[in-house]
């Protein structure tokens, strides 16, 4: 047994360094959040340093949840924005992987367009997309909306039909600039970004379905909705799972979009809403974070119990 | 019977179509990017040029003197080379001991390493400041960024590398003890070059993600190692005027990343499902 022990002392580095990357700064955060601490304070310059003789209990936990006017929009916000975009992409994602999951020319053309938006770094989404084509006057938005006014005011000059048109009303575009709407920007940008990644997913999984029950059942005469509602979904079960929940860690920390997208329209979320703290009030931060920490957890255990299934196997 | 026929002769002309317009739709704002960085900059907000105009490269060849683009592209390379290349060295130990030499905790200890993926970076931001800025001083430095991005990825490493290191028999390595291989010997001369295409795409897979990465990159950083996430995200303001140099400008910083990632799709799906989907 003596050789066994070399290789097994192989995997300490690993351990140690995840373990101080995962201790050090947490602890750091969790004793913040029981004191009070500000960068800057002319009244309390006492204040400034972290010591315990500023201790102040559950004291932030309690200006966080009850008196902090954004920390429950936060929180609703990082959850509208994560459902939405988990809808959207495990919907889009179904319909797209069966779609390219058969065989016809250019299909690797096709997996090779569908797959790139993935790789395309967060900020370059972000500014590519609030810019270049959400813009309400010079992105692709405002100019198809400026188009189709175009189209409507020369149509009202035909004879007839003119009557019909004149009633119609001058088109405005959608500004994605407001702390509502720079949501709905940050939702489609993301959306677009992991939808090939659920395609991809779905699509490796569906490769390993049983296609005799799928031909068996065309005999039997089941219709293309009941063999996809029948067979299909439920063989698809886990990997959407796993989708939602990868997606939902990678999208509650979401911040380079949000941070582009919406600085200073009151559009947040909860890394967003952290950061914000960070300028001044730690203390703040920190329980902030604690309340991060939890959400995440509560997520983590559903996904690693489903993965922890087949870890080994 | 004929109906039937009629159907798949439609559906074999349908659906393909279909697939094809999808994915030019969803390629389409990378190819707008890319298109409008051969615009000029006030060609760019102009309608009447959406489709024609005269293709210039000024905004690549201007790119340097207008964002000192080669300054955060290097910090870039720098940050994300070594970082994969740290997270295997100890990364690829690690994958080593859990396949070949489990012990009732090894199922654990993954697991564990998993759950470090799923602390939320913002809870830990300020620490991560005070630290690298007060105690170590080593905040806006390529260290820091090579450490940080080479500890949020050494749990999907270590995970890669031990879903390939599973495949291989273990009767092989143990033949390479009986031999008086050494440990070191075993991983080098028959682990590696057996395991290579999981390393090589697991280095890949490692090296696209830290070179997207844009919370610590933006945080952790100013101006000395600032990298090209910074860059982009520092010019984010509505610079209608600057469309076409901002295109080429993120062009260049996504396009050889969106070519690798080409080249390791099968992975992504077993390095981001930790091996769940198959």
């Amino acid at each position: 047994m003596a050789n066994r022990s070399l290789p097994r002392l192989l995997q300490t580095p690993a351990v140690i360094l995840l373990l101080l990357w995962m201790l050090v700064p947490l602890s750091m955060t969790l004793y913040f959040s029981f004191i009070r601490y500000v960068l800057n304070s002319t009244r309390r310059p006492e204040w400034t340093s972290p010591s315990l003789s500023n201790w102040r209990g559950f004291g932030n936990y309690e200006y966080v949840l009850f008196n902090a006017k954004d920390f429950w929009f936060a929180i609703q916000n990082s959850v509208f924005i994560v459902s939405s975009i988990l809808v959207g992409t495990v919907v889009l994602g179904l319909i797209l992987a069966m779609l390219v999951n058969r065989t016809f020319p250019g299909r690797g053309i096709v997996r090779v367009l569908l797959i790139s938006p993935f790789f395309v770094m967060p900020a370059v989404n972000a500014v590519l997309w609030i810019n270049m084509i959400l813009d309400p006057v010079l992105g692709l938005n405002g100019i198809a909306v400026a188009g189709l006014n175009n189209i409507v005011d020369g149509l009202r000059d035909f004879p007839v039909l003119g009557q019909f048109f004149s009633m119609w009303p001058k088109f405005e575009p959608i500004s994605f600039r407001a702390t509502q709407t720079s949501a709905y920007a940050v939702i489609m940008m993301v959306t677009w970004q992991w939808t090939p990644f659920a395609i991809l997913i779905f699509m490796t999984s569906l490769q390993s379905e049983d296609e005799s029950q799928k031909e068996a059942a065309i005999l039997d005469g089941a219709n293309a909705w009941s063999r996809f509602r029948n067979l299909t979904l439920p063989h698809l079960a886990r990997p959407i799972a796993i989708v939602v929940m990868i997606q939902s860690i990678f999208h509650l920390s979401l911040y380079a979009e949000i941070e582009i997208v919406s600085r200073g329209n009151g559009n947040k979320n909860l890394p967003y809403l952290i950061g914000e703290f960070s300028s001044n009030n730690i203390g703040a931060a920190s329980a902030t974070g604690i309340f991060a920490v939890i959400l995440a957890n509560i997520i983590a255990i559903f996904l690693l119990r489903m993965v922890g299934k087949t870890l080994m196997d | 019977m004929a109906i039937v026929a009629q159907q798949s002769k439609f559906s074999k002309i349908f659906w393909p179509l279909l697939a094809w317009a999808v994915a030019i739709v969803f390629f389409f704002p990378i190819f707008w990017m890319v298109f409008t960085s051969f615009k000029t900059d006030a060609d760019a907000v102009k309608p009447e040029f959406l489709f024609r105009f005269t293709p210039t490269l000024e905004n690549y060849t201007n790119m340097t003197q207008n964002y000192d683009y080669w300054r955060f592209a290097i910090n870039s390379v720098i940050t994300s080379v070594f970082a994969t290349l740290f997270a295997l060295a100890v990364g690829v130990p690690a994958a080593y001991a859990m396949a070949f030499n489990p012990s009732r905790h090894t199922k654990d200890i993954l697991m564990w390493m998993l759950s470090t993926k799923m602390l939320p970076a913002a809870a830990v931001l300020y620490p991560m400041t005070f630290l690298t800025k007060n105690f170590l001083d080593i905040y806006d430095t390529h260290f820091l960024l090579i450490v940080v991005l080479c500890l949020i990825n050494l749990p999907i490493v270590v995970w890669m590398l031990f879903t390939y290191f599973k495949e291989i028999p273990k009767e092989i390595i143990e033949a390479g003890k009986m031999d008086g291989v050494s440990t070191w010997g075993e991983i080098k001369d028959i682990l590696i070059p057996l395991a290579w295409g999981g390393v090589a795409s697991t280095a890949l897979l490692t090296f696209i993600f830290c070179w997207n990465e844009a919370y610590w990159t933006v945080r952790l950083t100013t101006t000395e190692a600032a990298t090209l996430s910074k860059l982009i995200e520092g010019n984010r303001a509505p610079e209608g005027l600057f469309f076409g140099r901002l295109s080429a400008v993120s062009t260049a910083a996504v396009g050889p990343i969106i070519v690798l990632g080409w080249f390791c799709q099968k992975q992504l799906v077993q390095g981001l499902t930790f091996g769940a989907v198959k």
